[in-house]
């Protein structure tokens, strides 16, 4: 593995090296164009986990390297050109609605040739992911770096819209998704009532996720209440099937691949009916890897709709 | 192995074999009975802990739903699974490990566990399968083509497949297409979390409408592996001593060949590539009992379920209210008998 790691970072090394001398041979003739799109644009300077460093003001193309980033960045309107996905089959989440968005690696394994071969302007990463990437990047193109994404997501999403130049909007993207699951605790009023919410793993192992967590988070502040667990840092909590009962509550959400198939629900769950007087499947692509404004909307809307089934 | 070595063997287990058969008995007596120790811990003990009282009322018939959930759906299954996929890979083990006369040989040396989670990660890439249940034949199937390919590979050229040829054949295809199994992984991680339990090697989650249908294949490798016990205490001797003695070395082969497909590939498909288990038991069985393939097989198929269950019991404790597969258990308990293995000044012989 360490071998295997050290060739894969030659070979990097050489590709971004070969997209540089690539990028300055191009950059000769089209020097007059982007100067012109370019002259109001100037840099600032964001501080991150890598230290400082001097971005546009207007980036117009960026790549991102974590889920967050792609979908802060598509909520304020940049559409990135590239993004390291979790799958490179399905390409980036459809709930973003961001088609053109080209895969470049996947989150752990970002791609830096295709990256390269984008030409990016930004190139927004994670340092607890990505940190032994950081050096090639720069090369490729002004880079930042948030610190981990175990982070309070908000907080988060606050650096990356300092990156893109776009802090007010991000900052009302989010007092939105605030404002919104405020009106729906008013609304609905279910104070008290508890939720669960299950992210079935495999055979051995249920993932409980805890009021720390994205969607977790995001229960409990449209009105819900999520059961004390032995909680790792609030996060979530793995148990066995045998298990189960101890996720018993009023409503459970169980994050699937496909909403339709009836058969994702684990049969822990639907043996043990009598427990889990309401069993609601969600889309894991937003619930548990959406984390950002869009995303947080998405799931709110599913809250929404969920409540409005069951007043 | 000399000229001299048949004199002295045909002439020494006369006197021995009486002994050696009594303690061949009693040795199954002991076995069986921690087998049925065994059996009774790992309905008892899990992640829940449920008392052995509330465990005796569920298999009476009188427990709650979850009770009846914990024992009759998780426990009595995952405790089939393990004295059925435990069995065939202890058996595999003794032949592959007689077969190539290579103490360290293990059921997945000809490709086995390679094929089958190649076979199981197209299906999931391709066919977008994401239960268990739906894996067992493809992990099966891809077994059993990788051996045949492994074998074909193998006595390609001169003469038959011999045990060496064969070993590489099977070690360099186990490469290759361990490579291809992690670079399809690799693009898709998100998919492959419901294959993570699965390439750990676990014994939950298989119902008896998957431990059934395997059960025949089992059945048939374990009855083949004994009808080739005696051929292989011949081989034992050195393959032109057992030519000289009216031994089919050629037709062994291929008999060996396909119980340990047989074996090796339902064990997989039941549990996934649990190592360690048919690589260690038949040493146990060697180091206890003396090099007689007619006991060693057997014995290896009895108390390989006894590992095995007790590593699952193991792993469902020790981070509870989670559980570790067991087949990481199982490379944990492995381990330090390996090193045992390596310190010792003779390894048995085989």
């Amino acid at each position: 593995m360490p071998s295997s790691l050290r060739l894969r970072a030659v070979t990097a090394l050489a590709a971004s090296g070969c997209a540089l001398l690539l990028l300055a041979g191009c950059a000769a003739e089209p020097t007059a164009v982007t100067d012109a799109a370019g002259e109001s644009a100037g840099t600032h300077d964001v501080e991150h986990a890598r230290g400082t460093t001097a971005v546009p003001d207007e980036p117009q193309r960026v790549v991102t390297l974590e889920p967050l980033e792609l979908d802060t960045a598509v909520a304020v309107g940049i559409e990135p050109v590239g993004a390291a996905v979790a799958s490179n089959v399905a390409g980036a989440p459809a709930y973003l609605g961001a088609d053109d968005v080209e895969p470049v690696g996947t989150v752990p394994e970002p791609d830096l040739e295709a990256i390269a071969a984008l030409e990016p302007d930004l190139i927004l990463g994670t340092e607890a992911r990505h940190s032994e990437l950081y050096e090639q990047l720069s090369a490729i193109a002004p880079t930042v770096f948030i610190e981990t994404q175990a982070d309070p997501w908000r907080d988060n999403a606050m650096l990356i819209g300092e990156a893109l130049g776009r802090e007010a909007e991000v900052a009302d993207l989010l007092s939105a998704v605030d404002d919104r699951c405020e009106s729906l605790a008013g609304e609905y009023a279910i104070d008290g009532e508890s939720v669960q919410l299950i992210r079935p793993r495999d055979e051995t192992t249920l993932s409980l996720y805890g009021p720390v967590s994205f969607s977790g988070s995001l229960l409990e502040c449209a009105g819900f209440t999520i059961p004390a667990q032995e909680w790792a840092d609030g996060l979530q909590a793995d148990i066995s099937p045998e298990n189960i009962v101890s996720a018993a509550a009023d409503h459970v959400f169980v994050t699937v691949t496909d909403v339709d198939e009836a058969s994702e629900i684990p049969t822990a769950i639907t043996q043990n009916a009598a427990d889990f007087p309401s069993v609601t499947p969600v889309d894991t692509s937003y619930w548990v890897s959406g984390v950002g404004p869009k995303g947080a909307q998405a799931v709110l809307d599913d809250i929404e709709a969920y409540l409005e089934e069951s007043r | 192995m000399t000229t001299l070595t048949p004199v002295e063997t045909s002439g020494a287990p006369h006197a021995r074999i009486p002994r050696r058969g009594r303690r061949a008995v009693v040795g199954a007596i002991v076995l069986l009975a921690a087998l049925a120790a065994a059996v009774v811990l790992s309905l008892a003990i899990g992640a829940n802990p449920l008392s052995p009282e509330a465990v005796w009322t569920t298999l009476r018939g009188a427990g709650t739903t979850e009770m009846d959930y914990i024992v009759l759906e998780l426990r009595i299954p995952r405790t089939v699974t393990g004295i059925v996929a435990g069995a065939a890979l202890g058996v595999a083990g003794a032949l592959i490990q007689a077969f190539t006369r290579n103490p360290l040989a293990d059921p997945g040396i000809l490709g086995v566990n390679a094929g089958a989670a190649l076979a199981v990660a197209l299906g999931v890439s391709l066919l977008g399968l994401r239960d268990v249940s739906q894996f067992v034949w493809f992990a099966f199937f891809g077994a059993l083509i990788v051996t045949v390919a492994v074998y074909l590979i193998g006595s390609a050229g001169r003469g038959s497949a011999d045990p060496l040829r064969l070993t590489l054949a099977g070690v360099a295809l186990g490469a290759v297409l361990s490579g291809i199994t992690t670079g399809i992984s690799l693009s898709d991680p998100e998919a492959f979390d419901s294959m993570r339990s699965w390439n750990a090697g676990t014994l939950l989650g298989r119902g008896f409408d998957i431990i059934i249908p395997v059960l025949p294949f089992v059945a048939v490798g374990v009855a083949l592996a004994v009808l080739l016990g005696p051929g292989l205490n011949a081989i034992g001797l050195g393959e032109d001593v057992a030519r000289a003695q009216g031994a089919n070395v050629a037709g062994i082969r291929v008999g060996v060949i396909i119980a340990v497909t047989l074996l090796a590939g339902a064990a997989t498909a039941l549990a996934g590539p649990i190592s360690f288990i048919g690589l260690m038991v038949p040493h146990v069985i060697r180091w206890t009992f003396g090099v007689d393939q007619r006991v060693i097989l057997p014995l290896s198929a009895v108390l390989a379920p006894v590992i095995l269950l007790l590593a699952d019991v193991l792993g469902r404790v020790i981070i509870a209210p989670a559980e570790v597969p067991v087949g990481i258990v199982a490379a944990f308990v492995g381990a330090p008998v390996l090193i045992a293995l390596a310190r010792r000044r003779q390894v048995s012989a085989l």
